[in-house]
């Protein structure tokens, strides 16, 4: 009889269980316990940002100038804030025109307050002053000021957003999409609808279609003469099919439909409102007129909350800071791939060729060294456009130069292994001992070293956004956002504290995450940096 | 020694050159040039301006005409600045981030070594975890955060400080205090890390020990055998600190409203201003360069055990 499985038995014939490397290591990590720390961390970020969309947030290009520069509330709605507001300026003004009286000594520190630019402590003194002077009766708004106020209520509690998911066209009795609908016919409606000639129209849309193109081809070539933009305007125009002119002017004329269908809308809960016969947030159909109905979802736009406030253009700063740590995570991940992907191919060439092929490519390393590649990166964003993939790409060139360093030491020291010899014996080819056999056994070294470079990259990406070198509007990272931040940071210092946080705790805990690792892997590494 | 120095100083030559190459023809490649404005110049006017510049020349030619002159030491007239040429813009305002980087990295050296040492010393006690804990800090907040928080802070809140501004403009002492404290920040941090780290190996190793047990005193074991030994790493790590600092000096001249070069640097590729672009780098990468070589050589020189031949 022969037994299943021949099993190693140490001295007290106990089975032996053999541990990988990787095995090894994760239970080393698991005992560090700011490592752990900052692998949750780590891993909760990047479950937030990626699965940004599916969040219940706002839209991070989505601007309302009514909630320009709010502050970070968890409590109130931002129409309460912009009413606070509100309230400040004509305390501010009625303390100003003497009518909000303050004691002698008061008077002094809020003039103090003023010489000294703190702008935000005068308002919320005389807020808080103004708020109690009124509830004990010794101050009262004018009228023209109770009216603005009374007004300014009206707007917060009646203005309301319509977002139309469709439209529906009641077509021989039946209802179906407008975006379904064929040009002609669609053509053919609106033309009823508008009571204008189908000609026209076509008209109209020709010249609209034609300053799209060329607004996006001026984007593309932002550079080139008035000639060449009218020269390739015209291009483009004849070599549009008549499918895609038919598309876009479908896209044109539903835009149409819909943005005269919100106004009847808003005109139709207006009443509504005034009568009191709707709840907020509304869903559902609405008929605009005969033949037309829209799928609607309606809410009241001062009930939306900014947990961290907003920015200049009313944008919710906390889904502006999700999506940009989407791209700065992004960029750190894609940039270290592909600067390990380039190092690994250099530096098992020169580690595994050895000899003059060597020796070229070491000296060259050594010169990329001695460049202030920063700078270049800096030359290249500002020359060659402000792109995203551009960004990728100068980052991912300067940064291979130590993996290639430290892949080639690995590999030399690997070269002469046995077992890298029997695969050579065997016949195998250069590219299949360095893929197969080099590479994973140097991956540990390379995974390590992945980790710790991910934070440097997202503090480059940063630190060139900062500068306004790098991701562009509307798009957001941290370091966009910090340095839109830092340019108004006494009115609004949320505005610089919130995206910095963030930035630092993913940083910090990626930092120990990395750190963990390192000494995880290779327990007896002398620069525990 | 001597015929090691010589080596590297020949050594230097490609590296330069290739630097001044690869700049000049990136800067180039690109489209649009310097005298694109929003306004497009009349023909006549564009050429007359071209040919001034001998940007009309084939570019090779230009190469050579601008090698030869940066060997001669003249790295061209501006193209935006007018009546200004690269080499008084660029000398006007060199002091100022040299005065920045030395006194950052001064500070950075300062503190870090001595906490590091300290750190080591007293391992496992507050004195080893609060320097550390700051340093854990440094690594991972960046210098456009660093920069204007400070500034919050210590200039707006407290009002210790200037908010902006330089010495050499005659604004005191205080202005250099904010923008230097924050460029030596990261640089503390990696110094101090492995200030402790290589500090802690060298107090483990025999020589120290046999040292111990001759019985001599604590401070001149530290201060005299184990210092030279582990100031190693930290020598060898300024060179490529001195390239950071050169980089961070941009943003914090740019928070702080330092009148450094970084300015002209990120101005100038906005402006394509080929020749300031160009001297700029050269002038950094110049000053990267030197630093690397009296790196090697103090290197060389702290520890023995390096033969060069």
């Amino acid at each position: 009889m022969r037994k299943k499985k021949e099993q190693t038995v140490n001295e007290f014939n106990q089975v032996v269980v053999g541990n990988s490397l990787t095995k090894e290591a994760w239970k080393r990590l698991k005992k560090n316990k700011m490592a752990v720390f900052g692998m949750v961390v780590v891993i909760i970020y990047a479950i937030i940002s990626f699965s940004a969309s599916l969040l219940p947030i706002y839209p991070y290009d989505e601007s309302i100038i009514d909630h320009q520069h709010l502050r970070p509330s968890l409590t109130k709605t931002s129409g309460e804030l912009m009413l606070e507001q509100q309230y400040k300026n004509l305390y501010f003004k009625a303390w100003r025109a003497g009518r909000l009286v303050l004691s002698e000594d008061e008077n002094q520190m809020v003039e103090e307050l003023i010489l000294k630019n703190e702008t935000n402590k005068v308002w919320d003194y005389l807020y808080k002053e103004g708020e109690s002077q009124r509830e004990a009766g010794t101050f009262t708004f004018n009228s023209s000021e109770q009216k603005t106020i009374d007004r300014y209520i009206d707007k917060i509690n009646t203005d309301i957003q319509i977002t139309i998911d469709n439209l529906y066209y009641l077509l021989n009795g039946k209802k179906v999409k407008l975006s379904k609908l064929d040009y002609a016919t669609l053509l053919d409606l609106y033309s009823k609808e508008i009571n204008a000639s189908a000609d026209l129209i076509e008209e109209s849309l020709n010249k609209e279609i034609r300053s799209q193109v060329t607004n996006t081809v001026k984007g593309n070539l932002a550079d080139a003469s008035e000639e060449d933009i009218t020269a390739a305007v015209n291009l483009e125009i004849e070599n549009m099919s008549r499918k895609d002119w038919e598309a876009k002017a479908c896209e044109s004329i539903i835009g149409k439909l819909e943005s005269s269908a919100k106004k009847t809308i808003e005109k139709k809960m207006k009443a509504q409102i005034a009568e009191g016969s709707v709840e907020f947030p509304y869903k559902g159909d609405i008929e605009v007129n005969d033949h037309i109905t829209a799928k609607v979802e309606i809410s009241l736009k001062h009930m939306r909350r900014y947990f961290l406030g907003t920015d200049y253009l009313g944008r919710d700063l906390l889904s502006r800071i999700i999506y940009g740590g989407q791209i700065s995570i992004a960029i750190g991940l894609i940039g270290t791939i592909t600067s390990v992907l380039i190092g690994i191919l250099v530096g098992s060439i020169a580690g595994y060729r050895g000899g003059k092929v060597d020796y070229y490519l070491m000296r060259f390393v050594d010169i990329m060294y001695g460049l202030p590649y920063m700078l270049l990166v800096i030359i290249c964003m500002a020359i060659f456009g402000r792109k995203i993939f551009n960004l990728f790409f100068a980052l991912a060139m300067v940064s291979w130069l130590t993996i290639a360093r430290m892949v080639r030491g690995q590999i030399m020291s690997l070269k002469n292994q046995e077992y890298v010899e029997a695969a050579r014996s065997m016949g195998a080819s250069t590219s299949h001992i360095i893929l197969r056999h080099m590479v994973p056994n140097s991956l540990s070294v390379i995974i390590v070293y992945s980790t710790i470079r991910i934070p440097a990259f997202i503090m480059q990406e940063s630190f060139l956004s900062f500068l306004g070198l790098g991701v562009q509007a509307p798009y957001a990272s941290w370091g966009s956002l910090i340095g839109d931040g830092v340019a108004s940071m006494t009115l609004y210092p949320w505005k610089l504290i919130c995206p910095s946080v963030a930035m630092i705790v993913f940083l910090f805990a990626m930092n120990f995450f990395g750190d963990g690792l390192r000494d995880a892997f290779d327990p007896q590494s002398k620069n525990q940096l | 020694m001597t015929k090691y120095i010589i080596k590297r100083l020949i050594g230097m030559i490609p590296t330069m050159l290739i630097i001044i190459t690869l700049s000049f023809f990136i800067v180039r490649i690109a489209p649009g040039g310097p005298f694109d404005g929003e306004r497009a110049l009349p023909e006549v006017v564009k050429r007359n301006i071209e040919a001034k510049y001998h940007m009309d020349e084939p570019l090779w030619q230009q190469y050579g005409r601008y090698l030869f002159d940066v060997i001669r030491g003249d790295l061209g007239p501006s193209y935006k600045y007018k009546d200004h040429d690269v080499n008084s813009l660029i000398f006007n305002s060199i002091p100022n981030s040299i005065y920045l980087g030395c006194i950052a990295m001064a500070i950075a050296l300062l503190f870090g070594v001595s906490f590091g040492i300290i750190a080591a010393v007293k391992q496992n006690t507050l004195l080893d975890y609060l320097p550390m804990g700051i340093a854990a800090l440094g690594l991972s907040v960046p210098l456009f955060v660093v920069g204007p928080l400070l500034q919050y802070i210590f200039a707006m809140k407290l009002g210790w400080f200037p908010t902006s501004g330089w010495f050499t403009e005659g604004l005191g002492w205080k202005t250099i205090v904010l923008p230097s404290v924050a460029l030596s920040f990261a640089y503390y941090a990696d110094i101090a890390r492995l200030t402790r780290s290589s500090m802690l190996e060298t107090l483990r190793s025999d020589y120290i020990r046999t040292a111990k047990a001759k019985g001599m005193r604590n401070s001149i074991i530290i201060f005299k055998h184990a210092m030279k030994g582990a100031m190693l790493p930290i020598v060898s790590y300024l060179g490529p600190a001195f390239a950071g600092i050169i980089t961070g000096s941009i943003v914090v001249e740019q928070v702080f409203r330092v009148p450094g070069l970084g300015k002209f640097f990120v101005q100038s590729s906005f402006n394509r201003d080929y020749t300031l672009i160009v001297g700029v780098v050269i002038v950094y990468s110049a000053i990267l360069i030197v630093m690397n070589f009296v790196v090697d050589v103090v290197y060389a020189q702290l520890d023995p055990r390096i033969t060069y031949k």
